[in-house]
């Protein structure tokens, strides 16, 4: 389950400055939650925040797209989050992605509440599905029409995890910062064995 | 829909113990409805609804419960009868949050009043309309 | 996947029995510390506000230490249509120690508690709650539920939307005993091809079963009233002001809906629960029980006639916090007590553990509801579109012995299999004629076969989806009604099953089930809270299972038989 790997990687997201409105036509902006890397450092699952962004960036990467990557403080919400990365992204296409997991891939044009493909069960989404979801972002991001992701249910998950979900919005609610603007970040994974 | 008789518990149900009261919104009694007056089409969905009348004598006999909230219920029913299901449909969104202003609100209340007898339902409008403004949730005004 | 996967491992050497226990399913389940200041506490909070009330001038002023000028829009519909103001502060000035005795104590009638109620302010219907133990909720359930015969509500669904398994399972859950059956889709589109096969199997199993689709307010009203559904519950109402705007409704928009469910003839009950708040992160710092309360008050207030509660979709929050489950049962206490049907949960996958399962489903078992389960999954769980049941299928067997060993009727029955059998494949055969006879498209042999002996939906051949979708519009587009099915159903040669359908539709005319908890009985009389009404005054009073049904309830798949041990009861 959660992204077996060998040897831990860390994540630190070094400030860059402002985040701004990017021109290359194909890129896609992954914007992350107020809460991402610091405090937190996994997802609901325990897949290592460090991971979750490789992976990310590994997709968009084998389907010949390029990335930013944000940080926005002042909503925890996904949507908002996610929309807002689309209008500052060259293509318009942005992956949002809150620290317990819960991961949308978004397009400038549409309205706020819809999106292009939603995984709104956090504990479901591995290594391989994040990786899924930036290569579908990338080719989004060049005008193409992917297969969506396939989804994942699982009825258990709600015992096991909707406590410890809640739990986690609540936190990440606690770290939002209206005064301070979105950033750019440039993601430096260190491998730890 | 007045000079309703006083019902009390034993009256219920009605389908069984009073069925003499009851009449289809076409004027038809219960036992009128028979699988033989379907086939025939004497019996149409229209006859299948409920009258305003049949709403008042279940909102009594639920006051004789001590149900008083339920018997404003159907008496908010019995007016809303009248009123096409598109119609019901559109000013249930128009109570939405940020849905309406509040002339919009005023306008349907009076809409429900004049051309409905509606006077219990424009009354909940209205009500609405006053804590919408007290609490930020009318629409922006153009 | 990841929800059955196991912990993670440690390096640390861990004892034998620290093995197996780690390996226990409980272990599966989340369990959360509490954070009041946030709201995730069940029901023990110092955040939550003292009791108070102050009428002025026939008004109420002052609601639980908030002045007019204070209220949220809560406080303002409960203030002004829940509480009645005459006695409010009679009621209030009453301990609270004294109102839970009056609960539990079986020598005051549950008519002078109820009339106490009527004058009770959210947080003063807390404290007296907080007051009570699980087994004196218990007590207080067994006497202010508002029917005096318990009864079960089932899921139908189907993972591919097969029409057919809905009619099939419809039709066995009808004859097991539910007195209401529930579907919802996963495409939303195919929707009336689903209630139709709801309507129909459920008729088929026992005449009179209510039915209903769980879809958005207008596609649900629509179908209402047409009448191919017979009644309504997925009405969300929430106990904050911000949450209740974050799902795009008010107490008066809710309160309108409500009334025009009624001048339509159709039953409704709204929908609530503890932890829906805290999950959607504005509690406002409050207790779970304590924002249920407040929905339970809106809910009386709108003149609803019942409400779904018992978290619900939520149960993972309630449930992993210290006393949730306590604070469940209370919640189902509270809205009997403020004299609303109550459809009471154990309706939601709530865990891994079946002892767990059970122990969470006994508080409304024991003392009965208005429905024990407001949604015990007819089908198997993976084809619960609902997200999964605290009962699924395959618990009939337990649920009927449970039923036997404590002597409590939980609706339910033993259905021999030949019965069963037959009821599915006369299901499974009306709605073949009738989907000929509607032009809609075909229903093979096969399908009928798979539908008499089917588990899930893997058992039946796939349908042609984009057929029926495209069918599932012109059912809307022709505005087929219920009376259209009935009519196709006689003339088809299932005269009975049209019968059936005709006598639930007949009672629109009636508005018999707008009354509170009104079910229908297999004779199409309407049980409701006035001419089946609680009367439980202690110890040999009350709903008791004996006679014709007590017999049937003994009943199982296997027992011994005294006559001839050799042999086993038919």
């Amino acid at each position: 389950m959660t992204a077996a790997v060998d040897s831990v990687r860390t994540l630190q997201l070094r400030e860059i400055g402002p985040a701004e409105r990017g021109t290359r036509p194909e890129e896609v902006v992954i914007a992350l939650s107020p809460a991402f890397g610091d405090p937190f450092t996994k997802t609901i699952v325990d897949v290592p925040h460090a991971e979750v962004v490789r992976q990310l960036l590994a997709g968009i990467e084998e389907r010949g797209g390029s990335a930013r990557v944000i940080k926005v403080y002042r909503t925890a919400d996904l949507a908002a989050i996610a929309h807002f990365g689309a209008k500052l992204s060259g293509s318009g296409i942005a992956v949002g992605v809150l620290s317990r997991g819960t991961t949308v891939l978004h397009q400038r044009d549409l309205a706020r509440l819809s999106n292009l493909e939603l995984f709104p069960q956090a504990p479901l989404l591995d290594a391989e599905v994040f990786r899924m979801i930036g290569a579908n972002a990338a080719q989004y991001a060049q005008g193409q029409s992917p297969k969506p992701v396939p989804t994942r249910n699982d009825q258990m998950a709600r015992p096991r995890w909707q406590a410890k979900a809640a739990l986690l919005h609540l936190k990440e609610f606690d770290c939002i910062d209206k005064n301070r603007n979105a950033v750019e970040v440039e993601p430096v994974i260190t491998r730890v064995d | 829909m007045t000079a309703a008789p006083e019902l009390t518990p034993a009256d219920y149900p009605l389908s069984i113990n009073r069925p003499e009261l009851l009449r289809t919104p076409t004027g038809k009694t219960l036992g009128d409805i028979t699988m033989d007056a379907v086939v025939s089409g004497e019996i149409t969905a229209e006859d299948l609804r409920v009258t305003p009348d049949t709403l008042v004598l279940q909102g009594r006999i639920a006051e004789s419960m001590g149900r008083r909230q339920l018997g404003e219920n159907c008496r908010r029913a019995a007016e809303m009868t009248a009123i096409p299901d598109a119609e019901v449909l559109a000013m249930y969104n128009a109570l939405r949050p940020n849905a309406s202003t509040a002339a919009q609100l005023e306008e349907m209340a009076s809409r429900l009043e004049d051309t409905y007898a509606a006077a219990t339902c424009a009354a909940l409008v209205r009500e609405a309309a006053q804590v919408y403004a007290a609490r930020n949730l009318l629409a922006e005004e153009d | 996947m990841t929800a059955v996967a196991p912990r993670s491992e440690s390096t640390v050497r861990t004892s034998k029995r620290t093995e197996i226990l780690e390996a226990r399913p409980v272990n599966l389940d989340g369990f959360v510390e509490e954070w009041p200041e946030k709201g995730l506490v069940a029901m023990e909070s110092d955040f939550d506000p003292a009791p108070s009330v102050r009428v002025e001038g026939g008004r109420i002023v002052e609601l639980d230490g908030r002045t007019r000028e204070q209220f949220d829009f809560m406080d303002t519909f409960i203030a002004d249509h829940a509480i009645d103001v005459d006695t409010c502060e009679a009621a209030m000035a009453t301990e609270s120690v004294e109102i839970a005795r009056m609960l539990v104590d079986p020598r005051t009638s549950r008519a002078d508690v109820v009339a106490l109620g009527r004058g009770l302010t959210p947080a003063k219907i807390l404290e007296v709650v907080k007051l009570m133990n699980v087994v004196e909720i218990m007590m207080g359930i067994q006497k202010t539920r508002s029917r005096r015969t318990p009864a079960n509500q089932a899921h139908s669904t189907s993972a591919k939307d097969n029409p057919i398994q809905v009619a099939a399972d419809a039709a066995e859950g009808a004859v097991r005993g539910f007195a209401e059956l529930e579907t919802t889709l996963g495409v939303v589109r195919y929707a009336p091809l689903v209630a139709i096969g709801l309507q129909v199997g459920g008729q088929v199993g026992r005449g009179g079963t209510l039915t209903q689709c769980a879809l958005e307010e207008a596609t649900e009203l629509d179908l209402g009233m047409r009448g191919i559904t017979a009644y309504a519950e997925t009405i969300s109402i929430y106990g904050t002001e911000s949450v209740f705007v974050d799902g795009d409704d008010t107490p008066w928009s809710k309160a309108f809906l409500a009334s025009a469910y009624a001048s339509r003839g159709i039953k409704m009950r709204f929908t609530s629960g503890t932890g829906s708040e805290v999950q959607m992160g504005n509690a406002e710092g409050r207790s779970m029980l304590y924002l249920e309360i407040r929905c339970i008050l809106m809910a009386k207030g709108a003149g609803v006639q019942g409400l779904q509660n018992g978290s619900i979709s939520c149960i993972g929050v309630p449930g992993a916090v210290p006393g949730g489950i306590r604070a469940v049962a209370a919640e189902n206490l509270v809205a009997s007590w403020m004299d609303l049907e109550c459809a009471s949960g154990n309706d939601q996958s709530f865990s891994h553990s079946p002892m767990r399962r059970t122990s969470r489903l006994l508080p409304q078992m024991l003392p009965g509801t208005d429905f024990v389960c407001s949604g015990y999954s007819a089908v198997p769980n993976k084809d619960n579109m609902f997200a999964g049941s605290n009962l699924e299928t395959d618990d009939y067997d337990d649920w009927n012995v449970i039923q036997r060993d404590m002597q409590v009727d939980g609706g339910l029955r033993h259905v021999r299999e030949d019965v069963i059998l037959q009821v599915r494949n006369k299901a499974a055969r009306a709605m073949q004629a009738l989907f000929a006879e509607l032009d809609l498209p075909a229903i093979t042999d096969e399908e009928v076969e798979a539908a008499t002996y089917a588990d899930s939906s893997d058992d039946y051949p796939d349908r042609d989806v984009l057929a029926d979708l495209e069918g599932a519009r012109s059912v809307m587009e022709r505005g087929i009604t219920g009376l259209d099915l009935v009519k196709s159903l006689e003339r088809t040669g299932f005269g009975d099953v049209a019968e059936n359908y005709l006598k639930v539709l007949r009672q629109r005319v009636s508005g018999d089930l707008l009354q509170t908890a009104a079910v229908l009985d297999a004779d199409f009389v309407p049980q409701a809270a006035i001419n089946d009404a609680n009367d439980y005054a202690g110890p040999g009073t009350g709903y008791r299972l004996s006679g014709e049904r007590w017999e049937e309830l003994k009943k199982l798949r296997h027992v011994t038989s005294a006559e001839n041990p050799e042999e086993e009861v038919v």
